[in-house]
């Protein structure tokens, strides 16, 4: 009987169709990469104005064109996509388009990105919107390799408003979920005209910002209130500073240039790590009153606020900068950090340990939810502090009926528990990426200090950018072993699509019918 | 006046009782022991049959009436008669019952065609809000759903020099949307003008906004128990609605609910309340949440017996006010006798409401204030007033003061500019003697 039955199980098995409309999710893929390839002009048109070899952004484009299509091609059309098929295109989209980016660093020819698993990390950073970086002589790359390089992170960050505003939500991921009654509109039936439409208002949104953000930049150059900045480096870092990127075409990040483009880039910083669809409707709807009533806005500016007043004291207590310098540079650090941007205005390498603790601490918080900044998010937090204060209230009131509130809408206990589970899965993925990280480095002999290795993996995890140490803002994660690199390259995959779209893959559940 | 009441239960008996004498009442009601238990006792008419039907309410003689009530325990029946009654005679005013606030909503919004409507969970709210009142205040009374709160205080020696008192008023710092209605002195009432003077040993009537009648409280109060705590036992409509109305009033309140899906839709609905999820029968729980230290209890389950069980444990656990819902005719009586401070029949209150309307359709609810030298009067303005459409500032004092207006639902306290319309309701302080006079001008 006990055989009869493991037989048919086996058989049943065989049988069982994997559940994944597998064909149709990798011909969605292979269209996203076919589009990807014509981004590849913008660098070639750079590549012309600086008379540079425009070949590898035209090979890479050409190569990815053909295998996109291929895929696509051979991909099913008009099939059933659906969640499952969702979490399938996402999580393999980021992974082929940092792909086509790395194959583009190989075919410049640079030595500094010459390894497969350098530009593999260079390029994950970028669609990411990390800003981790293997280069050691940034500075030394073309013109046109470092706007490539930047243009990464701006598109990645592109991505990441639709994933954040249309995607996710849908996949039932993701702290946006709960404030989905607020979208107005119909239901699920005009779901995809909805997503496009939403995903074109809140691109309308970014690109206008960062226009806006490189007039004011070039302008500051142009009227010599900031001479150390020029259109190019005013577009580049424009480029990096909405999606929360980081990159930077100097070696010295943000602090090769005056106070004037430092305050700039500090306050879109702090925007790019707003919700975007609630500054839609605060900006260009024009009810500016949305802001103070939205309860993740203010513990954000709360978070920020307060984080450069203490960064402050510190730098002015260990007399590291005083007056302005203090105020600008505690604000610039913490904004970046928390935001998960990661350019720096001065090396923070060398400032006190508590200051240091403090940065790695904001790594950890993450701008809003539905921003292109990664981390945890404002909302998480906020939610995980009232979950704890209910339970400290039912510890002693066992019957009383908590509700917790967001914006005044009760949230769901389902929505309650996704955000328990996911930071608990956030901080063990990040615990187990540090062990990681010292495992291997006591495997190759790299000096690691340990709160080096904390800020690697939630720097990495965060999708902030800099770590410590070699890894410091002004430094590169060039030292760091094969294995380790591919360690951050995941932990960098996984951060920037809220892990959960990706373990899920890994469970057999998901591929059963 | 001819009535026509559709529904003899205890909400239709009640007014039956209260209009006989008056009036012509005719009764309709589909079981024939209610309305053989009614002929017996008055002199009313009486009709079997569905309320629901034309050919009923035609039999009943609704062309000839001037008024129908419907005071079924159905919602949809006293609806439908309602609009049968609008169709057939457009010119018989319509009362209707309801126990669903949607429809008082609605109604509110003028998307209902009907003349007045009455709430009983609203009614019931509005009894025990009263009865548990401000905390300095001597008696409250509150119109236009709540919007609107009528509050006596008396001055006493120790609010002098706050802005209010010896201060011509004009000059004093009146709370926002509040105005004083009347300053009694002695035997003398004030209708007050700008350079009157509140002074220590007045007692001030205030009509104001629940916000600003809690303000003047807090600035009189002698004592400073603002926060007092009251509990609710039962979440269902009705105790939804004391809760609401409790809540509006700034008190804390609590709520306990036994059922775990209504005790999460009160949670839900109402932020400021604390909401367990427990039955009032635990003696350990209600000593646990320490309910013996509330200033008062509410019993609003749907059970007598249980509300009888449940406010004699709380009186045993120390709760010195409690506050009944009672469902069964006979159940107010038991419940006084049992030392239950206070018990309130929803049908009665209900009644009493329906009834009030009755006796003059535009005057909606009436207080008295001292005894029964002062009214508050709460009358809809006819387009033919010689008030309509005369800015408050022109408006002569004849010992009388409107203190606020309710337009399209909303409750407004004028200041000199604004307006008097045809169609709002003004809500009057005045004497007694003034009051029909009052009543006829608008």
């Amino acid at each position: 009987m006990a055989r009869l039955t493991r037989a048919r199980l086996r058989r049943l098995f065989r049988r069982e169709s994997i559940g994944v409309d597998f064909r149709s999710a990798l011909g969605l893929v292979g269209a996203s990469v076919k589009y990807l390839s014509f981004a590849l002009l913008a660098p070639t048109v750079v590549a012309f104005i600086y008379s540079e070899p425009p070949w590898p952004f035209l090979g890479a484009g050409a190569i990815s064109f053909v295998v996109g299509w291929a895929i696509e091609r051979s991909g099913r059309h008009g099939g059933h996509l659906g969640i499952r098929e969702g979490f399938f295109v996402v999580s393999v989209t980021w992974l082929a388009a940092a792909g086509v980016c790395a194959l583009t660093y190989l075919l410049t020819g640079e030595d500094q990105l010459a390894h497969p698993v350098d530009a593999y990390f260079e390029s994950m950073s970028g669609f990411t919107t990390t800003g981790a970086s293997v280069l050691t002589d940034i500075e030394g790359l073309p013109n046109s390799v470092l706007f490539w390089r930047q243009l990464s992170q701006w598109l990645g960050g592109m991505g990441i408003i639709v994933l954040a505003i249309a995607v996710l939500p849908r996949l039932r991921v993701g702290g946006r979920q709960l404030l989905e009654s607020e979208m107005p509109g119909p239901e699920i039936e005009q779901l995809s005209t909805r997503i496009r439409d939403t995903a074109r208002r809140l691109w309308v949104l970014y690109i206008g910002l960062t226009l806006i953000q490189i007039t004011i930049l070039a302008s500051l150059g142009w009227t010599r209130i900031d001479p150390s900045i020029n259109l190019f480096e005013a577009v580049s870092h424009a480029l990096t500073t909405m999606p929360t990127g980081g990159f930077s075409t100097e070696a010295r990040s943000a602090e090769a240039f005056g106070p004037a483009s430092q305050w700039t880039i500090t306050i879109f910083m702090a925007i790019a790590g707003a919700n975007f669809a609630l500054m839609y409707r605060a900006l260009i709807r024009r009810r500016p009153g949305l802001l103070l009533r939205d309860d993740e806005f203010k513990v954000y500016v709360g978070f920020l606020l307060a984080a450069t007043v203490a960064v402050t004291a510190i730098l002015l207590e260990d007399d590291i900068f005083g007056g302005e310098e203090a105020v600008r540079h505690a604000a610039f650090q913490v904004v970046s950090t928390m935001t998960t941007t990661g350019m720096a205005s001065t090396d923070f390498n060398a400032w006190p340990l508590l200051g240091l603790v403090l940065l790695i601490g904001l790594m950890f918080i993450g701008g809003s939810a539905g921003s292109t900044a990664g981390s945890i998010k404002v909302v998480r937090h906020l939610l995980l502090g009232k979950i704890l204060r209910r339970e400290l209230d039912q510890t002693v009131h066992p019957e009383i009926v908590g509700r917790i509130r967001l914006n005044r809408h009760s949230v769901d206990e389902r929505v309650l528990r996704a955000v328990s589970s996911f930071i608990l899965l956030y901080v063990g993925l990040f615990v187990v990426g540090t062990l990681l990280l010292v495992v291997d480095a006591n495997r190759v002999g790299l000096d690691l200090r340990l709160i080096d290795a904390v800020a690697a993996a939630a720097t990495t995890l965060g999708n902030v950018g800099p770590g410590l140490g070699i890894a410091g803002p002004m430094g590169s994660f060039e030292p760091y072993s094969d294995f380790s690199k591919l360690v951050m390259i995941a932990l960098m995959w996984l951060g920037r699509l809220e892990i959960i779209p990706i373990v899920v893959l890994f469970t057999r559940q998901y591929w059963r019918a | 006046m001819r009535i026509l009441v559709v529904g003899a239960g205890q909400v239709g008996a009640t007014i039956v009782e209260a209009l006989h004498d008056e009036h012509d009442v005719t009764v309709v009601d589909l079981d024939p022991a209610r309305l053989a238990a009614l002929a017996n006792r008055f002199d009313v008419a009486t009709i079997e049959g569905n309320g629901a039907s034309r050919r009923t309410l035609q039999e009943a003689g609704l062309l000839e009436s001037d008024l129908m009530i419907s005071c079924t325990s159905l919602d949809e029946i006293n609806l439908i008669a309602a609009i049968f009654s609008r169709n057939l005679a457009p010119e018989t005013s319509t009362i209707v019952r309801t126990t669903n606030e949607e429809y008082l909503e609605v109604w509110r919004e003028r998307q209902l065609d009907v003349d007045f409507m009455v709430s009983s969970e609203l009614e019931t709210a509005n009894a025990v809000s009263r009865i548990i009142g401000l905390p300095a205040a001597r008696q409250t009374d509150v119109f236009a759903d709540g919007q609107v709160q009528i509050v006596e205080f008396d001055v006493v020696a120790r609010n002098e020099g706050d802005g209010i008192v010896g201060v011509p008023l004009r000059e004093a710092r009146i709370p926002r949307d509040s105005k004083v209605a009347g300053i009694i002195r002695g035997d003398r009432m004030i209708i007050p003008r700008g350079d009157q003077r509140i002074e220590v040993g007045d007692r001030v009537v205030i009509i104001g906004s629940p916000d600003a009648a809690r303000t003047w409280g807090d600035s009189l109060s002698e004592e400073t128990r603002r926060l007092d705590d009251i509990v609710i036992f039962g979440a269902g409509r009705t105790g939804r609605a004391v809760a609401r109305a409790l809540v509006d009033q700034g008190l804390r309140v609590r709520i306990i609910e036994s059922d775990p899906k209504r005790a999460q839709l009160t949670a839900e609905q109402f932020p400021t309340v604390r909401v367990y999820h427990a039955t009032g029968f635990d003696p350990e729980f209600l000593d646990r949440e320490r309910i013996g230290q509330s200033r008062a209890a509410v019993f609003v389950m749907q059970d007598d017996a249980k509300n009888h069980y449940a406010a004699t444990l709380a009186k045993l656990h120390g709760v010195s006010f409690t506050i009944a819902i009672v469902h069964k005719a006979a159940s107010t009586e038991v419940f006084e006798r049992a030392g239950i401070d206070v018990a309130i029949n929803p049908r009665q209150v209900t009644a009493e409401e329906i009834v009030r309307f009755a006796h003059d359709p535009r005057t909606r609810q009436v207080t008295m204030l001292e005894g029964d030298r002062f009214e508050i009067l709460d009358v809809t303005v006819r387009p033919e007033s010689e008030y309509a459409d005369q800015p408050f500032r022109t408006m002569p004092i004849r010992g009388a003061l409107i203190g606020a207006i309710v337009r399209d639902g909303q409750a407004i306290f004028p200041h000199g500019d604004d307006v008097l319309r045809a169609g709002d309701r003004a809500i009057i302080f005045t004497e007694s003697a003034r009051a029909t006079q009052v009543e006829k001008a608008l």
